[in-house]
């Protein structure tokens, strides 16, 4: 409503005021529309670990597809190419797994380099649990961020290059830990990033995803 | 008097004109200079590269969730700067978090001020804080460099 309304503002006041009004216009609505992503994203992780549903046989090539499908835009004004293997069925919360693919992919588009981006999803088994990769031709993390990137609010780049509020990865982080994962990056600036969480193939057990015991 | 030089680091234009209206209503003249991220606010500091002929600031203003170097990193270099560590640093954010209270003081933080989010409070707060630090406290005098 608040961004509603200033647009409208904006869009029926723009010029007819003076110099002063329009860049307040300009604040008041890229503020509202700011604040609006930023209570989504923050109920979206506080949902993380409490809302989520057991933990079911998910087929990682359709969770993927349905993240391309809402990248679809994205993936097109980008002009990105986008390359998987085969995917494996792991216990997973589909719907947080589906955050999780998005949020990479969604990245990997947005801090492209200056060529088109390629971006390859992966996964391979490697002893007691599956590593999924998806490697970009980005700009790349220096390797002194590549534990900070995962903590909420933490944003390497200014908001006029990149716009966000630095929830996304932290999102993923949390999902990834309640799945009994890990997630990291690994990169060379200027060259690509590759983003690495592991699910173990045996999942963990009951109540192990974040819906907590109510009995313990 | 020379004007007292303001750094701001914070990485929303709209809180860095906000306050530079507010100190620009006040009688006395202040000089708000802005960086956008935690990065800037060292070089600005050290006046590196396009800072070479950067003032030397009276008081830091300074935002703690800073894209590139975040702004508790910021504070602790200040801090732990021999050349920096006398410039008052004023820590102004939006999170009322009682952790980044304690832990803006521990890094040796001069005060940590919470941004109001309505604007009457908002003016109040820039305006007693340009006084308190740059009419009323005994700062001290800079060396020249």
């Amino acid at each position: 409503m608040v961004a509603t309304y200033t647009q409208l503002l904006a869009e029926r006041y723009r010029g007819k005021l003076d110099a002063d009004a329009d860049k307040y216009i300009h604040y008041a609505v890229d503020g509202a529309l700011r604040m609006q992503k930023l209570v989504l994203d923050l109920l979206a992780f506080s949902r993380v670990g409490r809302q989520g549903s057991s933990p079911h046989s998910t087929d990682c090539n359709i969770v993927l597809r349905a993240g391309l499908e809402n990248l679809k835009t994205a993936i097109q004004e980008s002009g990105a190419v986008i390359q998987h293997t085969q995917l494996p069925v792991v216990m997973a919360d589909s719907s947080q797994l589906l955050q999780v693919f998005q949020n990479l992919i969604g990245n990997a588009i947005k801090f492209r380099g200056s060529e088109p981006p390629v971006i390859q999803v992966s996964a391979e088994a490697k002893g007691k649990e599956w590593v999924f990769s998806v490697a970009d031709n980005g700009i790349g993390i220096a390797p002194e961020d590549a534990e900070s990137v995962f903590v909420i609010f933490r944003r390497l780049n200014t908001r006029a290059e990149y716009p966000g509020n630095g929830i996304g990865l932290s999102i993923c982080k949390k999902i990834v830990e309640q799945h009994g994962g890990r997630i990291w990056v690994e990169s060379e600036p200027g060259r690509g990033s590759t983003f690495r969480f592991t699910l173990p193939v045996k999942p963990i057990p009951r109540g192990g995803y974040g819906q907590k015991n109510e009995n313990t | 008097m020379k004007t007292p030089e303001i750094l701001m680091v914070d990485d929303n234009p709209a809180d860095i004109d906000l306050t530079s209206e507010v100190l620009a209503q006040s009688k006395q003249p202040f000089h708000v200079n802005a960086v956008n991220d935690g990065a800037e606010a060292i070089s600005f500091l050290r006046r590196k590269g396009k800072y070479a002929q950067a003032p030397s600031p009276d008081l830091v203003v300074l935002d703690l969730n800073l894209p590139r170097r975040d702004g508790r990193k910021v504070l602790s270099d200040i801090k732990a700067d021999p050349a920096l560590a006398k410039i008052p640093v004023v820590v102004f954010t939006t999170s009322q978090a009682n952790s980044d209270v304690i832990g803006s003081y521990e890094l040796g933080a001069n005060c940590y001020l919470r941004k109001p989010g309505n604007l009457a409070d908002f003016i109040a707060v820039v305006q007693s804080m340009a006084e308190f630090w740059l009419c009323f406290a005994s700062l001290p005098q800079k060396e020249k460099r």
